[in-house]
């Protein structure tokens, strides 16, 4: 396997249900041997995809599809169930609002910390610092604990970090639409400078058109299944198809 | 990645990734400590100085028990005879009960983003191991003042090290049971005050002789782990003595099959943590 690469084969995960979780240890008892499969809800079933170095590649479907839940078993979050996922490279990963910060620590320590976490060294990291203050234009909060920012503050440094890491692959998840305009412009820039560079991108997002454009191959999860992987322009196709039949029919789903 | 390799040819770039996230969750671990504090370390200094004072008051002077006697006679005080058993203990408690706090501190962090959890107990092991450090030295120095001192030291940090091993093999164990059933570190609590009184920090063996506490009680103060790692360095730092071989023995595989059995137990179970709502 080359760098940048990630193969998925004949993954499932299955999460317990929250409601049906004993929460002390008197419930965890009294529960022995009632254990029933209702208790276990299937994200994702089967999923078999090659994501090819330096490739960008998007997964769209609805929400509750398991594309984030499959983003987070690439990132090595959660192991899967069934299956297995080998990816090969410095993996980075934005996942979520405030994705690998810790609230108490300030900008800067934070910056550290997801370098030492990704296995960059501290020299590494505060050669890369002045960059990444740059990119965030996060400005003198660095030095704020982070659980003062604004969701906008704590995006734009996550992303800053994610990208200023030479990340060989990186998983971004939909978090770049609570930047602005301004900096949601940097972000595309500066992924396509990635992946000119021949940084593999995993993107996740609704935005069929965004997709479209970016993109050069597309995967559609539909209630866990992969239902089609290609050309773009054809998934997209049979995604939006798929939601026009299914819009009278929207109540069953949800 | 060559360049990791010429930077470090010993080192494989997970363990350098490794240590590194240890030496940080240690440092974040030693600064939360005395944040906001002005005197810092200084606190480390005070606290065990204090408890020598007060418990030598208490227990020489108010209940004026004789404590047992030391190599040299100079050092007859009920405060040293208790602080050398508290420096191993508080190892354990500190270790064991900081485990599921350390665990939970960075549950979240790891629900969005992977790195090997055990790195945040070891990183809490080593700030732990720090301040032990600083109260052994302040237990030497008291020594060396009083001439009660010997090259039987070592066994102190024998000693340490074997109940800094037992901790964790506890700690991870119950950090994983923690993250599911946040009960544990109630009812963790609550054993860790009774075991208390299992070791012989605030009595004497001389008083369980003089009691004729024997059979199976007797073998289970005598021979329990946290004991077994009190009466070593009380050997080594009070009576000057070399602690009895077997004694050693017993102590040094308490320690490195707990932490055995608790490491793989957590390396099998860490992954699920990230699942935990």
């Amino acid at each position: 396997m080359s760098a940048g690469s990630i193969r998925v084969h004949g993954v499932s995960k299955k999460f317990r249900l929250e409601r049906n979780r004993p929460s002390s240890i008197k419930e965890a008892i009294l529960r022995i041997g009632k254990k029933s499969d209702a208790d276990d809800f299937w994200v994702l079933r089967d999923i078999d995809l090659d994501i090819e170095p330096g490739s960008f590649f998007g997964l769209i479907g609805h929400n509750g599809s398991g594309k984030s839940t499959l983003l987070r078993l690439m990132a090595g979050i959660h192991r899967p169930t069934t299956g297995t996922i080998e990816s090969e490279g410095r993996l980075s990963a934005l996942l979520e609002l405030g994705s690998g910060f810790h609230p108490d620590l300030t900008g800067r320590e934070n910056v550290y910390l997801n370098g030492a976490m990704l296995g960059l060294s501290r020299k590494h990291m505060a050669a890369s610092m002045d960059q990444i203050i740059e990119f965030s234009g996060i400005g003198e909060f660095i030095d704020e604990p982070v659980k003062i920012y604004s969701s906008g503050m704590y995006v734009r440094l996550g992303f800053a970090v994610a990208v200023n890491v030479d990340p060989e692959l990186l998983l971004v998840d939909e978090v770049i639409a609570v930047g602005d305009e301004e900096f949601q412009r940097r972000c595309m820039s500066h992924m396509n400078k990635l992946r000119a560079g021949g940084t593999t991108i995993v993107l996740v997002s609704h935005n069929t058109q965004l997709m479209a454009e970016l993109c050069d191959t597309l995967g559609w999860l539909d209630h866990g299944r992969l239902m089609k992987v290609g050309d773009p322009a054809d998934v997209i196709e049979a995604y939006l198809a798929h939601v026009d039949k299914g819009d009278n029919t929207l109540t069953t789903h949800d | 990645m060559a360049r990791s390799f010429t930077l470090s040819p010993t080192l494989s770039p997970s363990v350098r990734k490794s240590m590194s996230l240890i030496y940080h969750f240690a440092e974040r671990e030693s600064k939360a400590r005395y944040k906001r504090s002005l005197l810092g370390w200084f606190w480390s200094f005070m606290n065990p100085l204090t408890t020598v004072v007060v418990y030598g008051f208490v227990f020489g002077v108010v209940y004026g028990a004789d404590a047992p006697l030391t190599d040299n006679g100079n050092a007859e005080n009920f405060g040293l005879y208790l602080f050398t058993g508290l420096i191993v203990w508080s190892v354990f408690t500190g270790v064991v009960n900081g485990s599921m706090g350390w665990l939970i501190g960075v549950s979240d962090l790891r629900k969005k983003i992977y790195f090997p959890t055990e790195t945040a107990l070891l990183g809490g092991a080593v700030a732990n191991a720090v301040q032990t450090l600083l109260e052994a030295v302040v237990l030497i120095a008291i020594m060396i003042v009083l001439a009660n001192i010997s090259w039987t030291v070592v066994f102190l940090f024998v000693a340490l090290v074997q109940v800094m091993l037992f901790g964790l093999g506890v700690g991870f164990i119950v950090s994983v049971f923690n993250a599911r059933y946040r009960d544990t570190q109630y009812l963790i609590g609550i054993l860790l005050n009774v075991s208390f009184f299992l070791v012989p920090i605030v009595y004497t063996q001389q008083l369980l002789d003089d009691n004729d506490v024997d059979g199976i009680i007797r073998v289970l103060l005598d021979w329990n782990p946290p004991a077994l790692f009190v009466e070593i360095a009380r050997d080594a730092m009070y009576f000057l003595e070399v602690p009895q071989w077997n004694r050693l023995l017993a102590a040094t595989a308490w320690g490195v099959i707990t932490f055995s059995i608790g490491w793989i137990y957590f390396r099998d179970q860490s992954m699920a943590i990230s699942e935990e709502p």
